[in-house]
C-alpha cells in the first residue's frame, strides 16, 4: 500500500491551448496547433504528445458521448478540459485538488483572458502567438498565487480583514462608489487596498477580474487598446479596455435600478423597461432551446446569481456578514424569497442547459435533491412551494419562459437571497460546475467591450467598469474624479493607519470558513511552511468540499483517521471546516461517546464566535 | 446506458457487454457516421472502430488514462490489466466511477477463475477470450455477459454483494446440523465412492439464494479465500438464478412449481436451439437475448449453427475454476478445481468444489512460471543473470527440475513438442558456452517459456472441461445420490430456508433496544462475513420498513453511505460521521485481537484514485490492511471489524454514539454471536 505523500508542492502541472484549426491535414505537425503551453520549458517533443493525444481523445470521447469531455484523468495527473469550437483548453492539477476545483480554476482563467482580450478566436487573428502567450503566462500566475492549497480549493475575493477595520471606513468606501456612479457612463466600481478589497459593487467574479490588472498596473506597460491620462493631484489615472460578457452587463446595468425599486415598499412593482423588453423576449419564445433565446435567458439568472450588492441602500457595502440582512429589512419580502431563488436557480441552469441535450438537463433536475436545503433555512411553507416550482420547472423545459416572467416580477430588490440560492444551486449540478454561466464568455453572445478606469492613490485603488466613451468625455472624468478624489486620500490615509492583523497563530485549532456568496474565505491556515503541520487539513478539507458538492443534502460531517479528526457543516451559502488539536487522540477506533472527535461540532461553535463566525 | 468492454493494444474487441440503450447509441452514431444503409458490421467490430482513438493513445501515453467525464456526465473508466485494456461506460448516471472500476476488477476476478494462469499470458487469453470459432465464441460471451449481468443485480440489491462479504443464515442449530450431515455423510461418501474418477471433494457447501446455510472443507482442503466465495456465489447465482418474483410467493406457491428442476424457472429463449445449447446458463430474467443487435440474417445463420451442434454441454459436467490454495510451502493462485453446482429446490443449491487428480502439475507450472518471471526481471534490471542473484545454482536446480518435470509430461501432443523445443533453445542459450549467457537477449526467450508453461496449462485444464470428458469428473449417477441426500436431509426445512433467506435478521428485534436506529450493517473483515437486517424493497414484500418508496429510499441512502465511507477509507479515514438530510450515518472500522481487547487504530494507508476498489471479491483490500497492521502486531491474531449505522437525525448525536458502541459490542459476544 502507498505510504502517505508529501504535499504536492505544484498543484499546476500543465496548461495548454490548443488549435485544432491549425492541425488539418495529414502532414500539420501538432506543434502549429498549440498556442500555449506551460510549464514553458516543457521540451517541444512533450508538448506535442500530450497535446496531441489529450486532444484526439477529448474528441473521440466528446463524439461518443455527445457532449463536450470535461474531465480526464491521468494516474498522476486530473485535467479540466474546456472544448469551444476548434480550441482545446487543459489544465492539468495534482491529484489532490478537488475535481471541482480543478474546473473552477480553468474557467477562471479563461474568463481572465476573454475579460483583458475579449474573444479568443479574435485575439488569435489579431495578434501573435508569442504576446498572447504572456498573457496567458500572466492569468496563470495569477490564479496560481494563492498562499495556500486551500485556496485553490475554496476561490475566493481576497478581502481586508473586517473584523479589523472601523465600519466608518466601509461606508465611506461605498459611498466613495455611489458617488462615481453618478455619472451614467459607470457603471460599476471597487475599491482595493494593497490588493484586497475594501467595498465592491461587482460580483465576486467580476471583481477577482479586476483585482489581476490592479495588481499588475505598476509592472505592466499600458496596453496598445488603453489610454492614458497623466497623473493628477497626486493620483495615477490609468485605464485598460476590458471585455464584458452580456450577462454580466446586465447585471451590471440592472443593478442601479435595482435600488431605486427596492426602496418602494412592495417589491412587485413594475419592473424597469428593460427588464420587461427582456421578459417579453422570454415568453414569446416557447423553447429555451431555440439559439435566439438563449442569451437572454442567460441574463435572467445572471443578474440574479450575482446581486449579492444590489438590494437595499447598503448594497454596495462589501460585508462578509450573511447578505440576508437586507432582505430582512423588508419583512414581507422573506416568505416569499426562498420560491424566487428556486426559480432562479432552475432557471440558471435551464439557461446552460439550453445548450446540452435533454436526457442530461433531467438527470440534473430529477434528482430533486437541492430541495432539501430548504429545511435549514427555516421556513416550511416556502419549501412546499418551491419544491412544488421545481418540480414543474424540471418537467418542462418549455417552462422556462414562464418561470422567467415569474421570477422578474419578484426578483426585484431581493438580490441578496436570489444569489444564495443560485449559488446553491451550482452546486446540484455536480460534475460539470456551469451552474451560474461561469464560461459565459465563451457563450455564443459576443463580448461587449468596456473600459477598466483606475485611480490610484498611494495603496489605494479605486477601479471603476466604464462605458468606452467614458474615457473621451473629458467632463465625465473631471466629474469623476473631483468627487471622488478628495475621499479616497483621506481613506488612504485611515486605512493605512490601520495595523495589519498578525494572522492568527494557529496553534489550538485549524479552521476555514467560505461564504459561497460573497467568495469570501477566511481562515487561519497560512500555507507557510513549519508551525503545525496544515497539510492534513487541507486534505481532509478538500475531500469534505468535494462531498458537499456532490451531495446536496449533506449537513455535516466528522471524518477521522488516527492522528486527526476534521469536523465541517455547510448550510446553502457557508462551509466551515475546523480541525482541533489534542495532544494525544489515542482510542480504538471503535465508537464511544468519549471520543474527542465528537465534540468537534460544540468546540468549532465556540471557537469561531471569535472569528466572526456563527455556526447554528 | 452501460457498456464494458476488453480491448486488446491493437484494438481488437476482446470481450464486450452492454445494454440495449447503449447498443442503440452506438449503432446510431456508426450508422451516421459511416452512411451504411446496409448492414451494420457486427457489435464488437463497430466499437472497435469507434474506440480505437482511445485505446492506441492509451499505449502512447507514458501516464494512463484513468477516467474521463463529459457534461453530460457519461463516465468512462479505463485500467490496463497486463496487456488488456478494460473500459467501462455509464451514460446513465446510475453507476459512479467507482462502481465502474470495481466492475472491471470484478470481471478480471471472474476471467481469472474461468481461465486461471493463462490469464497470465497475454497472447493465449486473447485466444481464449476470442476464440476463433465465431459460435464459441458466442457462448462464451453471452456466458460471461451473463455473469455481469448477475454480478450487477446482486450489487444492486443483496447487502451482501454491497459491502462484499458473505452473509450466512442465522439459525446455529439448523447449521450446526448441516454441517455435520455435510461432513460425515455427505463428503465421506463421495470421496469413497469408485465413481469419484480421481476427484476428491474438497469444500461442500448449501446455500439458500446468495446466503451461506453451511459450509464444510475436508481435513487436508486450503481455506476458501473469501475472495473465491463470493465469485463462486455469483456463479452458482448465475447458473440457478434466484427468480425475483417467485421469491415473493408464499411458500405455498412455490411448492406446486418445486421439485420439477431449475428449468421451470427460465423464461424460454426465443429461439429453441439456443435455448438447448444454454440449458444450463441463466437464459431469461425476462431480459432481451444478448445478441439482439445481431441482423436478423446473421441471426439465422447462427440458429442453424445451433441446430448442428448435437451435443449440448451435459448438465452433469463440471465447471473448471481456479481458485486459490495455500498449502504448507507457500500460496498458489488459481489452481483448478471443478465446481457442481447441485440444485435442490429453486432457491436452495449445493455446491461441490473438487481437487482434480493433475493439480499437482498446476503447483510446478506455477512454480517454474515464478522462477521465469523472476530471472526475467533481473535481467531487465541489467544484473547480469543469476550470477548477481541470489545465487547461481538457483539456476542449475531450476534446470534440472524443468527437465524433470518435461520428462513427466505426457510426450504426445503438439503442445508438449512446443515446450520441449523452446526449453532446448533456451538452454543452449543461456547455458552453453556457444550462447550469449544471462544477459537481456534472453529476456525473449524467458517470455517465451513462460507463454509455453501457461500453454501447456491450458492444455491440461481448460481443454478438459469445455469438452464433455466424463472419464475425469464425479459420475452423473453419483451427484445425483449427493443431490437425493441433501433434498432428503433438508426436505422438512425448505420452505423455513426460504423465508428465512429473506428475514435472516429483521428491525423489529432491534428497535426496543436501539430506538431510533433504521439500520446497520455489520462486518467481520477476518472471516469476510457479514450481518444485516434484510432490507427487502419487493413490492410484494412487506418489511418494517414499509415497502415500495420508503423501504427504496432507505436503501439508496445505504447504497450511498457504503460508496462514500469507502471514498473515505481510501483516503485514509476510518471513522465518518455524516448528517444527511433526516438521517444520520456512521461508520467505524477498528481492530481487536482475539480477546476482543481493541487496538489501537494506525494511519491506515492513503490510496489513489485509481487504486483498486475497496472490497473482498475482485481484490480483497482487507486482507492487505489486516497484513499491513499485524506488522506492528506480531504473534497477535488481528481481527478487523466494520460497523455501519442509519439513525434519524432527530435522534442526540450522545445516544447514537452510545448505540454504535453497544451493537458493535453485543453483535460479537460470543453468547450471542451470531456468525458463530
Amino acid at each position: 500500500m502507498a505510504e502517505l505523500k508529501p504535499p504536492d508542492t505544484r498543484r499546476c502541472r500543465y496548461f495548454f491551448l490548443y488549435d485544432g484549426s491549425k492541425v488539418r491535414g495529414e502532414g500539420d505537425p501538432t506543434r502549429d496547433g498549440i498556442c500555449y503551453f506551460y510549464p514553458e520549458e516543457t521540451p517541444v517533443d512533450k508538448q506535442d504528445l500530450l497535446c496531441g493525444q489529450l486532444a484526439g481523445v477529448g474528441r473521440c470521447v466528446s463524439e461518443l458521448s455527445s457532449s463536450a469531455v470535461r474531465i480526464l484523468r491521468l494516474r498522476r495527473c486530473k485535467f479540466a478540459i474546456r472544448i469551444k469550437d476548434d480550441f482545446f483548453w487543459a489544465l492539468g492539477c495534482s491529484m489532490e485538488l478537488p475535481t471541482v476545483s480543478v474546473c473552477e480554476l480553468l474557467d477562471h482563467l479563461i474568463n481572465l483572458f476573454c475579460f483583458y482580450n475579449g474573444s479568443v478566436r479574435q485575439s488569435y487573428q489579431l495578434n501573435s502567438k508569442e504576446t498572447l502567450a504572456t498573457e496567458w503566462a500572466r492569468y496563470l500566475s495569477h490564479v496560481l498565487s494563492g498562499p495556500s492549497e486551500l485556496h485553490y480549493i475554496l476561490q475566493s475575493v481576497r478581502t481586508l480583514d473586517l473584523t479589523n477595520v472601523d465600519p466608518l471606513l466601509l461606508l465611506k468606501a461605498a459611498l466613495i462608489l455611489q458617488a462615481c456612479q453618478r455619472c451614467p457612463l459607470v457603471l460599476a466600481g471597487c475599491i482595493l487596498f494593497r490588493g484586497r478589497v475594501v467595498s465592491t459593487q461587482m460580483p465576486p467574479q467580476l471583481t477577482i477580474k479586476v483585482m489581476v490588472h490592479e495588481s499588475e498596473t505598476f509592472t505592466k506597460t499600458q496596453r496598445s487598446s488603453g489610454t492614458s491620462t497623466p497623473p493628477s493631484d497626486g493620483g495615477l489615472v490609468s485605464s485598460t479596455a476590458v471585455f464584458l460578457t452580456p450577462s454580466e452587463l446586465q447585471y451590471l446595468q440592472s443593478a442601479p435600478v435595482d435600488k431605486i425599486s427596492s426602496s418602494y415598499s412592495a417589491p412587485e412593482k413594475d419592473t424597469p423597461p428593460k427588464k420587461t423588453r427582456l421578459s417579453r423576449t422570454l415568453s414569446d419564445t416557447p423553447s429555451s432551446e431555440s439559439t435566439p433565446s438563449r442569451p437572454a435567458s442567460c441574463q435572467s439568472p445572471q443578474r440574479a446569481s450575482f446581486s449579492p450588492c444590489t438590494s437595499g441602500s447598503e448594497d454596495s457595502v462589501f460585508s462578509p456578514a450573511p447578505s440576508q440582512g437586507s432582505s430582512a429589512d423588508s419583512p414581507n419580502l422573506s416568505p416569499l424569497s426562498p420560491i424566487r431563488r428556486f426559480s432562479n436557480g432552475g432557471n440558471a441552469d435551464q439557461a446552460e442547459e439550453g445548450t446540452l441535450d435533454e436526457s442530461h438537463y433531467h438527470s440534473l433536475h430529477s434528482d430533486g435533491g437541492g430541495v432539501s436545503q430548504m429545511p435549514s433555512e427555516g421556513d416550511g411553507s416556502a419549501f412546499e412551494e418551491s419544491l412544488h416550482l421545481n418540480g414543474g420547472a424540471a418537467s418542462e423545459t418549455t417552462d422556462c419562459g414562464n418561470a422567467a416572467s415569474r421570477d422578474e416580477k419578484t426578483a426585484v430588490g431581493v438580490g441578496g437571497v436570489c444569489c444564495r440560492k443560485a449559488k446553491g444551486h451550482k452546486a446540484e449540478t455536480r460534475q460539470p460546475p456551469s451552474g451560474s454561466c461561469s464560461f459565459d464568455s465563451l457563450e455564443e453572445s459576443p463580448l461587449v467591450p468596456m473600459a477598466l478606469y483606475m485611480h490610484r492613490v498611494n495603496s489605494l485603488v479605486l477601479a471603476l467598469l466604464v462605458d468606452p466613451r467614458f474615457m473621451g468625455d473629458s467632463a465625465s472624468m473631471e466629474e469623476v474624479n473631483h468627487s471622488s478624489l478628495a475621499s479616497l486620500n483621506g481613506l488612504e490615509a485611515h486605512l493605512r493607519t490601520v495595523s495589519p492583523v498578525a494572522p492568527d497563530a494557529a496553534g489550538a485549532y485549524l479552521f476555514a470558513h467560505y461564504d459561497s456568496v460573497q467568495s469570501t474565505l477566511t481562515t487561519n491556515v497560512s500555507g507557510r511552511p513549519g508551525g503545525v503541520p496544515e497539510h492534513p487539513f487541507v486534505r481532509a478539507t478538500s475531500l469534505l468540499h468535494s462531498h458537499f458538492f456532490d451531495t446536496e443534502t449533506l449537513q455535516e460531517a466528522i471524518i477521522r483517521n488516527a492522528g486527526t479528526a476534521v469536523y465541517g457543516t455547510r448550510s446553502v451559502a457557508q462551509e466551515t471546516y475546523f480541525q482541533q488539536h489534542w495532544g494525544t487522540m489515542r482510542n480504538s477506533g471503535i465508537p464511544n461517546q468519549q471520543d474527542s472527535a465528537f465534540s468537534l461540532p460544540s468546540k468549532a461553535r465556540h471557537r469561531l464566535l471569535k472569528h466572526g463566525v456563527k455556526l447554528l | 446506458m452501460k457498456c464494458l468492454l476488453i480491448a486488446s493494444e491493437s484494438a481488437e474487441v476482446l470481450f464486450h457487454w452492454s445494454d440495449r440503450e447503449y447498443r442503440q447509441s452506438i449503432q446510431e452514431k456508426y450508422g451516421v457516421s459511416s452512411n451504411s444503409l446496409f448492414q451494420l458490421p457486427a457489435f464488437e467490430d463497430i466499437l472497435s472502430t469507434l474506440f480505437a482513438p482511445i485505446i492506441i493513445s492509451c499505449s502512447t501515453l507514458e501516464d494512463s488514462y484513468t477516467s474521463f467525464t463529459t457534461e453530460n456526465n457519461h463516465i468512462y473508466v479505463l485500467h490496463q490489466f497486463d496487456e488488456c485494456l478494460y473500459i467501462a461506460v455509464n451514460g446513465d448516471g446510475e453507476e459512479k466511477e467507482d462502481d465502474l472500476r470495481r466492475k472491471l476488477y470484478v470481471l478480471k476476478k471472474m476471467v481469472e477463475v474461468m481461465f486461471g494462469m493463462v490469464t497470465l499470458s497475454g497472447n493465449l487469453l486473447r485466444k481464449e477470450l476470442r476464440p476463433q470459432d465465431t459460435e464459441q465464441r458466442a457462448r462464451l460471451w453471452k456466458y460471461l455477459q451473463s455473469l455481469l449481468d448477475t454480478y450487477s443485480l446482486l450489487r444492486e440489491n443483496d447487502q451482501s454483494f454491497l459491502v462484499e462479504a458473505v452473509e450466512r443464515l442465522i439459525h446455529p442449530q439448523l447449521c450446526e446440523l448441516c454441517i455435520e450431515f455435510l461432513e460425515r455423510r455427505l463428503v465421506q461418501q463421495l470421496n469413497s465412492s469408485v465413481e469419484r474418477a480421481g476427484e476428491e471433494v474438497l469444500h461442500a457447501f448449501v446455500l439458500v439464494h446468495t446466503k451461506l446455510l453451511a459450509f464444510y472443507s475436508s481435513r487436508n482442503a486450503s481455506i476458501l479465500t473469501p475472495s473465491d466465495l463470493l465469485a463462486l456465489i455469483v456463479m452458482a447465482q448465475n447458473m440457478y438464478p434466484s427468480n425475483v418474483d417467485l421469491d415473493d410467493m408464499s411458500p405455498e406457491d412455490a411448492d406446486s412449481t418445486s421439485g420439477s428442476g431449475p428449468e421451470t424457472f427460465y423464461t424460454p429463449e426465443p429461439s429453441p436451439s439456443s435455448r438447448s445449447s444454454s440449458s444450463s446458463e441463466k437464459a431469461g430474467r425476462g431480459e432481451t437475448p444478448v445478441f439482439e443487435f445481431v441482423d436478423p440474417e446473421i441471426q439465422m445463420a447462427e440458429d442453424s449453427l445451433h441446430t448442428l451442434e448435437i451435443n449440448p454441454p451435459d448438465p452433469a459436467s463440471p465447471r473448471r475454476v481456479f481458485l486459490e490454495v495455500l498449502h504448507k510451502d507457500g500460496l498458489y493462485p488459481m489452481m483448478p478445481h471443478s465446481m457442481y453446482c447441485l440444485s435442490l429446490w429453486p432457491g436452495i443449491t449445493l455446491v461441490l468444489l473438487t481437487k482434480i487428480s493433475s493439480s499437482a502439475l498446476a503447483i510446478s507450472v506455477y512454480k517454474y512460471l515464478e522462477d521465469f518471471d523472476k530471472l526475467e526481471k533481473r535481467l531487465h534490471e541489467g544484473h547480469g543473470g543469476p550470477a548477481s542473484a541470489r545465487s547461481p545454482l538457483n539456476m542449475q536446480d531450476i534446470r534440472s527440475k524443468m527437465d524433470k518435470f518435461i520428462k513427466s509430461l505426457e510426450p504426445h501432443d503438439l503442445q508438449y513438442a512446443q515446450l520441449q523445443n523452446v526449453w532446448a533453445e533456451f538452454k543452449s542459450r543461456a547455458f552453453s558456452r556457444a550462447g550469449s549467457g544471462f544477459n537481456k537477449d534472453l529476456i525473449p526467450w524467458c517470455k517465451n517459456m513462460k507463454t509455453q508453461l501457461c500453454g501447456i496449462y491450458r492444455q491440461c485444464f481448460l481443454t478438459d472441461s469445455l469438452s464433455a470428458d466424463v472419464t475425469h469428473r464425479l459420475s452423473a449417477g453419483l451427484q445425483e445420490r449427493a443431490q437425493a441426500m441433501v433434498r432428503e436431509k433438508l426436505v422438512d426445512w425448505k420452505d423455513f430456508l426460504l423465508v428465512k433467506s429473506k428475514r435472516n435478521i429483521t428491525m423489529v428485534s432491534y428497535l426496543e433496544d436501539f430506538p431510533g436506529l433504521v439500520h446497520f450493517i455489520c462486518v467481520d473483515r477476518a472471516t469476510g462475513q457479514m450481518i444485516a437486517p434484510s432490507l427487502s424493497i419487493a413490492e410484494r414484500t412487506t418489511s418494517e420498513l414499509g415497502k415500495g418508496p420508503v423501504a427504496n429510499y432507505i436503501k439508496n441512502k445505504v447504497w450511498a453511505l457504503v460508496r462514500t465511507t469507502r471514498r473515505y477509507l481510501q483516503k485514509g479515514y476510518s471513522t465518518v460521521t455524516l448528517r444527511d438530510g433526516d438521517f444520520y450515518f456512521c461508520y467505524f472500522l477498528w481492530f481487536e485481537n482475539e480477546t476482543g481487547y481493541k487496538l489501537q487504530p494506525v494511519d491506515i494507508p492513503v490510496l489513489a484514485d485509481d487504486s483498486p476498489p475497496i472490497g473482498m471479491l475482485a481484490y480483497d483490500y482487507y486482507s492487505r490492511l489486516l497484513k499491513y497492521y499485524s506488522k506492528n502486531h506480531k504473534g497477535e491474531n488481528v481481527k478487523c471489524y466494520e460497523l455501519l449505522t442509519v439513525h434519524l437525525g432527530v435522534i442526540p448525536t450522545e445516544i447514537i454514539l452510545q448505540h454504535c458502541r453497544q451493537l458493535a459490542s453485543k453483535l460479537w459476544e460470543p453468547s450471542r454471536n451470531p456468525l458463530l
